[in-house]
């Protein structure tokens, strides 16, 4: 081993204790750093997926307008070549086209505005998460039939249960004028939250087109890509490619801009535990090192004393700093990976719970990532040795005479 | 006549000229040393002797270029200290100095021969003839066979064994020891001091003292007596 490593690797474990206790420090902030990190990138996920999954879909393709105007008339054009071009695309798993448009919902008790979706129920069932929400009654059995399926609240609001009848009524196409049929309830559903289970309704979407007038014509498809990660994806060509000819295909980040705020929030909050960590990581190393500094002054004194230049005993402390901070590195990783390990089995249960608009569904559980221990352990790696430069250089320009007489 | 001067220190390895050393302790300015002129020739055995305070220490400090002095000069082999760069006077202390303190000073986690061999290894010496020295001057110190153990496993009188050791490896021109006999029993200081002063016989190596203790003292060839900074007594013993 070259030896100012050996005489560095040495020294650090002159006192154990007091190594070791830097060790676990630094060790158990670089372990919160990977498991935050773990915890941040599960979290994502499961809002994602809470948020897409529901109804929103990974992405969107819409006439350009229509997300602003909510216009009836601005439907997705030439939709039959879309609709083929989605079928042959690799990254996409499925689609389902959907008509959307406000209306209102009677009952013989109330009335309620409402966002009335025409949807296709067997595409539906796969893409969204309508059906599993469903908890009285069943999913629309066909495209054409008058069943509809409201949410919890609005059938409280309109006082009405399973195999009752309300009345939908919108305004057409290109004419304005008023459309209603009479729809039988064939299914409430609970997504635990308000503006989707007082705010809308699902019908099948050929009587949708019907009543708007729109005949095979769609205001959206929704989209979901077999990587879920592939959505969040800028810079892939799908983009652009739905994105001619009037259209516009959108990610689940342009349509929930709050999600994504929160999401760069978290990265925020990430940075403040690693700046904590890193805080840690100064007073730790600058303390134990100041502490070895000033036990072995004369040491030092008797090392430039027989010839040592003063680079060579910067390089000595700077490599003292090195070893310690692999130590704390070894504890920080095995510490955080055990941790993380855990909570990927048992997961942490924040179901139910409504965040940023978007309400968690599943378990919640943390994601193991290379980067984890690459990224971080190094950054603690090269900041230590950053650190370690302070009492290095102290040590170097000491006075060889006062480092022999100062010795503790 | 400066051509004079040059050759006249040059047959020196130790040349000093008019030092002196103030400091300032508790705001109070000290005068440790006052006007020394020494010169040390090539193998000499000798030691500075004086009461505490008298400025031995300092004397050695400076003259290995450890300290700097107020006014004054030190030559060493002929090199001039003051002009010389940090870096270039560790290279050259590290060539041509080695030191036995009182208190030992080995790396304690470095074993014997690991601390021995330090000074040849910034000196760059290849692993082969590292070896070759240190299992040389272990032998000559008497510590066979302990070049794997650790300082703290050593007696005081062993440890000091291995400093002389370390300090004589890379054959410097000049040992300075300062007060190596002070945590050693009469018996154990005696035996070094036999030992030391037969190295400085075979090897030809100069060895300056700074001592109060009579081991040194009676053993030296040359005893020069510090008082309050100043040189006192000179005196070179009959052989």
């Amino acid at each position: 081993m070259w030896y100012p490593v050996k005489l560095a690797w040495r020294n650090i474990f002159r006192n154990k204790r007091r190594t070791y206790i830097t060790a676990v420090a630094i060790g158990l902030g670089l372990a919160s750093l990977i498991f935050s990190d773990a915890f941040i990138i599960g979290m994502k996920k499961n809002m994602i997926q809470s948020a897409t999954s529901s109804f929103l879909g990974e992405a969107q393709i819409h006439q350009k307008g229509y997300r602003l105007t909510r216009e009836v008339e601005k439907t997705v054009n030439n939709l039959p070549s879309v609709v083929k071009s989605l079928e042959g695309e690799d990254l996409v798993d499925r689609f389902a086209l959907r008509t959307l448009t406000f209306g209102m919902i009677t009952s013989p008790a109330d009335v309620n505005s409402v966002l009335l979706v025409g949807i296709e129920p067997d595409k539906e069932r796969k893409l969204s998460r309508i059906d599993d929400a469903i908890n009285r009654g069943e999913f629309l059995s066909s495209e054409t039939g008058r069943d509809i399926v409201i949410g919890s609240k609005l059938a409280e609001i309109l006082d009405v249960g399973l195999g009752d009848r309300v009345v939908a009524t919108c305004a057409q196409a290109g004419t304005g004028d008023l459309s209603q049929e009479m729809f039988r309830i064939a299914g409430i559903y609970t997504f635990n939250v308000r503006e989707m289970d007082t705010g809308m309704a699902f019908i099948p979407l050929k009587k949708a087109q019907q009543m708007l007038g729109l005949e095979n014509d769609v205001h959206e498809i929704a989209v979901k890509f077999k990587n879920m990660e592939d959505a969040a994806k800028e810079n892939l060509p799908l983009w652009q490619k739905y994105s001619q000819e009037g259209n516009e295909m959108v990610s689940w980040a342009e349509l929930l801009p709050d999600l994504k705020s929160v999401f760069e929030m978290t990265g925020i909050m990430l940075m403040i535990i690693g700046v904590i960590l890193f805080a840690i990581v100064t007073f730790g190393v600058v303390n134990t090192l100041f502490m070895s500094l000033y036990e072995r002054l004369f040491e030092f004194g008797v090392l430039r004393a027989v010839g040592t230049r003063p680079g060579g005993v910067r390089r000595l402390i700077i490599l003292e700093a090195g070893a310690m901070a692999l130590i704390s590195i070894f504890v920080g990783a095995v510490l955080g990976f055990l941790l993380t390990f855990i909570f990927t089995k048992t997961g942490v249960d924040y179901r139910g719970i409504e965040f940023a608009g978007s309400t968690i569904y599943e378990m919640l559980y943390p994601v193991i990532h290379i980067r984890q221990y690459i990224i971080y352990p190094l950054a603690v790696f090269i900041f230590t040795l950053i650190i370690g430069l302070y009492p290095a250089t102290v040590a170097a320009r000491m006075s060889v005479t006062d480092a022999m007489r100062k010795s503790l | 006549m400066e051509e004079m001067n040059v050759r006249k220190i040059k047959d020196y390895i130790v040349y000093t000229e008019g030092l002196e050393k103030t400091y300032k302790d508790n705001g109070l300015e000290v005068k440790a040393v006052r006007g020394i002129d020494l010169r040390l020739k090539s193998g000499e055995f000798t030691a500075v002797v004086g009461p505490s305070g008298s400025g031995k220490t300092t004397l050695l400090n400076i003259i290995s270029g450890l300290d700097t002095a107020t006014r004054g000069e030190v030559w060493l082999k002929g090199r001039l200290l003051s002009k010389m760069k940090k870096r270039e006077l560790a290279d050259f202390r590290r060539d041509n100095i080695g030191f036995i303190f009182q208190a030992y000073n080995l790396i304690p986690v470095l074993r014997v021969e690991e601390n021995v061999e330090y000074i040849m290894l910034l000196q760059g010496v290849n692993k082969l003839e590292r070896h070759k020295r240190v299992l040389e001057i272990l032998d000559e110190v008497g510590l066979q066979g302990m070049g794997n153990r650790l300082p703290p496993k050593l007696s005081g009188g062993q440890q000091q064994r291995v400093a002389i050791a370390r300090a004589m490896v890379s054959r410097p021109a000049l040992i300075l020891a300062d007060e190596p006999t002070a945590n050693l029993d009469s018996k154990t200081g005696g035996a070094l001091l036999d030992m030391m002063k037969e190295l400085n016989r075979k090897t030809g190596m100069t060895f300056l003292f700074s001592t109060h203790d009579n081991i040194v003292v009676e053993r030296a060839r040359r005893v020069i007596t510090l008082q309050d900074g100043k040189i006192l007594k000179d005196e070179v013993k009959e052989r």
